[in-house]
């Protein structure tokens, strides 16, 4: 009997270190999503099939700050997303690219993007992931292929480390690629500014600020919904068509007139430094976007959005008021966050190319 | 003391097969499924045979790629059986993707279906690999989808830049669906046996691309490259170029 025991608990032991030594185990720290009190749910769980962890986050940051994704090495994703513009192009209406060229439309602010089910301004991206395709590859932005990428990489024994860290294979391949980047660019959030406080009861609006919310619920909230300041659709702001670029906007990606100048209501968090505005960076101001809306909408469009058919009657004080109120939905923690920093980051003075 | 020893047999027999999972062969597939392009009866050879379709215009072809996704069989009890993970990219080039095999119960069996492309649900659920990594490069990057159908050739027909033919045919919803469902009975029924391989050899006859719904002249439509009306119509040509020409029990 005693040896049968032996021998059992001898099998067991052997099978047990067996199944350890084939399965190594791969610790991930796990990170959530914050959503803050009152805020719609995201719309479609984009880390459902893509688990957020330290690791992956960590791996995407690396990425999105590597000019290595670029065929010169010229164009990391934070050359046309700086954070200190909330991951727009500071102060330009389009972005450089590769070759001295420039990008079509003007580079969106990236935040809260686990909330948005289509990207770019005609909505012609389905999901987070497969968003880096267009700029890695477009010949006016990063100029390089795939494979290009994934061979600068492979080389690198930072990266080895890192992808073995994030996914239990460690396989270096464009799945990962993507999965990783998109955690980092998921996880930009913006819930912090002077709004946000007032919300929660941390602060208090200045009498300005408090008529020009007034303004915004009377205006514009239809279209820029608050918390996230958009409702995501497509819609026609009365914007005369660019002659030179002629970006027929949403109908280029369903093929549809009734689509003809909608473009992706953008989030108006953080515009106080997201400027020039509009998807071609018409405009150099708050105070010319609220000119548009109250005196130069395109009104002969027939598919002009039926919430600005009526022309909008804002007065100069309340123009003002506007812009205050507009000025408090400047996220500083998201702007300065070292989470989203570069690694090793060195502040240097923005880069005005 | 009985328990201690059925635990101690228990262990020992779950040991012995973890190691003997280890130690044994692949079983062998029961089903193989092999696409063989052809133009009109001709083989198809890439850029340096021609042909001539049947609106007298002669072309050649010089890339073919396409994926079949979502096949499987039919029982004579009509039930479906499904290959699971079902996303193969045929590429004319490679003759290793032009067939593919798996698993599936015996059975009685009386059709074989497939997707021309890839289902819609993996067309907007982000970063995918193997078949479907971008990296193969049947992925739009500006309007997200894939490319289900790809082919290029020339034409002095065609009045584009260098006489171009380019056939990049997507778009996975609405009126711009170009999924079309291949179904294809196995003629007499036939019993898949566990032991042997049965391979179906499907003709896929590209010249049905100009006129099996449609009439498609290559002087007219030399180029698609966007979803559409005119991608629709070209998927639904060649949804009628698939035909079964033999089955071998081996
Ligand atoms: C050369 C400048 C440039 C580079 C480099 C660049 N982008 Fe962009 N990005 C843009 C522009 C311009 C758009 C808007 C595109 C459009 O609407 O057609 C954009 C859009 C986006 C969007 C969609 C935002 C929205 O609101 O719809 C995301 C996400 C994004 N970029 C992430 C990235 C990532 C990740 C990288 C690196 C792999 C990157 N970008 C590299 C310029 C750039
Ligand atoms: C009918 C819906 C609608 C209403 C109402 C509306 N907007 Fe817009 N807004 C849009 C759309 C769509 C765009 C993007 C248009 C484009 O780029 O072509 C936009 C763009 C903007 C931008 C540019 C943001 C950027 O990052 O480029 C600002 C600022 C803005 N709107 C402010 C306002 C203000 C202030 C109001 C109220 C006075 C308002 N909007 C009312 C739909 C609307």
């Amino acid at each position: 009997m005693k040896i049968k025991i032996i021998i059992s608990l001898l099998v067991f032991v052997i099978t047990a270190t067996a199944f350890i030594y084939n399965k190594p185990p791969h610790k991930l720290t796990y990170l959530k999503l914050v959503i803050p009190k009152g805020w719609p749910k995201p719309s479609n769980d984009i880390f459902l099939a893509n688990p957020l962890t330290e690791e992956g986050f960590v791996l995407g940051r690396k990425l999105f700050y590597d000019g290595r994704l670029s065929k010169d090495g010229n164009f990391p994703c934070a050359g046309c997303h700086q954070q200190f513009a909330a991951f727009a192009t500071y102060a330009h209406d389009f972005s450089h690219g590769f070759n001295n060229s420039f990008t079509k439309r003007n580079a969106p602010a990236l935040f809260n993007l686990a909330w948005m089910k289509e990207m770019h301004w005609d909505g012609g991206i389905n999901h987070l992931e497969v968003q880096p395709l267009s700029p890695i590859t477009g010949t006016n932005e990063m100029a390089e292929t795939l494979p290009g990428v994934l061979a600068k990489i492979k080389e690198d024994t930072a990266y080895q480390r890192l992808f073995k860290a994030a996914f239990s294979d460690g396989i270096i391949n464009s799945q990962h690629l993507l999965k990783a980047l998109a955690q980092f660019t998921g996880s930009i959030q913006s819930y912090n500014s002077k709004y946000d406080k007032v919300k929660r009861g941390e602060d208090s609006f200045t009498v300005s600020e408090a008529a020009g919310y007034k303004v915004f619920l009377a205006n514009c909230n239809g279209c820029h919904k608050e918390p996230l300041f958009t409702d995501n659709t497509f819609r026609n702001n009365g914007l005369p068509l660019n002659e030179q670029l002629k970006d027929m906007g949403r109908m280029g990606i369903t093929g549809n007139p009734a689509d003809s100048l909608k473009f992706k209501v953008p989030s108006l968090r953080n515009c106080s430094i997201t400027f020039p505005y509009m998807h071609d960076g018409r405009f150099l101001s708050i105070g010319n976007v609220i000119n548009h809306y109250r005196t130069d909408i395109d009104t002969t469009q027939k598919i002009l959005d039926e919430l600005l058919k009526k022309r909008l009657i804002i007065s100069n004080q309340e123009k003002l008021d506007l812009t205050n109120f507009l000025t408090a939905l400047k996220d500083e923690q998201m702007l300065r966050d070292p989470r989203y920093q570069e690694p090793n980051y060195i502040y240097r003075s923005p880069d005005i190319h | 003391m009985k328990m201690p020893s059925v635990f101690c047999w228990l262990f020992f027999l779950t040991s012995c097969r973890i190691a003997g999972a280890q130690v044994n062969k692949q079983p062998q597939p029961d089903i193989k499924v092999t696409f063989v392009n052809i133009i009109n009866k001709l083989p198809l050879v890439l850029d340096s045979a021609k042909y001539i379709n049947c609106f007298k215009e002669t072309f050649t072809i010089s890339r073919l790629n396409y994926y079949i996704s979502n096949v499987s069989l039919q029982t004579t009890g009509k039930k479906t059986i499904p290959e699971l993970n079902s996303y193969h990219l045929i590429n004319e080039e490679d003759t290793a993707s032009k067939s593919f095999s798996f698993f599936i119960s015996p059975n009685q069996y009386t059709s074989l279906s497939f997707l021309i492309g890839v289902d819609s649900l993996k067309n907007v659920s982000g970063a995918q690999t193997g078949a479907l990594d971008p990296l193969n490069g049947m992925f739009w990057t500006w309007n997200t989808g894939y490319i289900m159908f790809k082919m290029e050739g020339n034409s002095p027909s065609s009045s584009v830049v260098n006489n171009k033919i380019e056939y990049h045919i997507g778009g996975f919803s609405g009126a711009n669906n170009v999924l079309r469902k291949v179904h294809l009975n196995l003629n007499d029924t036939f019993f898949i046996h566990q032991e042997k391989i049965t391979e179906i050899i499907i003709k896929v006859d590209l010249d049905k691309i100009w006129n099996a719904q449609h009439d498609l002249k290559i002087m007219k439509t030399p180029v698609c490259t966007t979803p559409g009306v005119l991608a629709a119509g070209i998927a639904d040509n060649y949804s009628k170029a698939f035909e079964i020409i033999k089955i071998i029990h081996q």
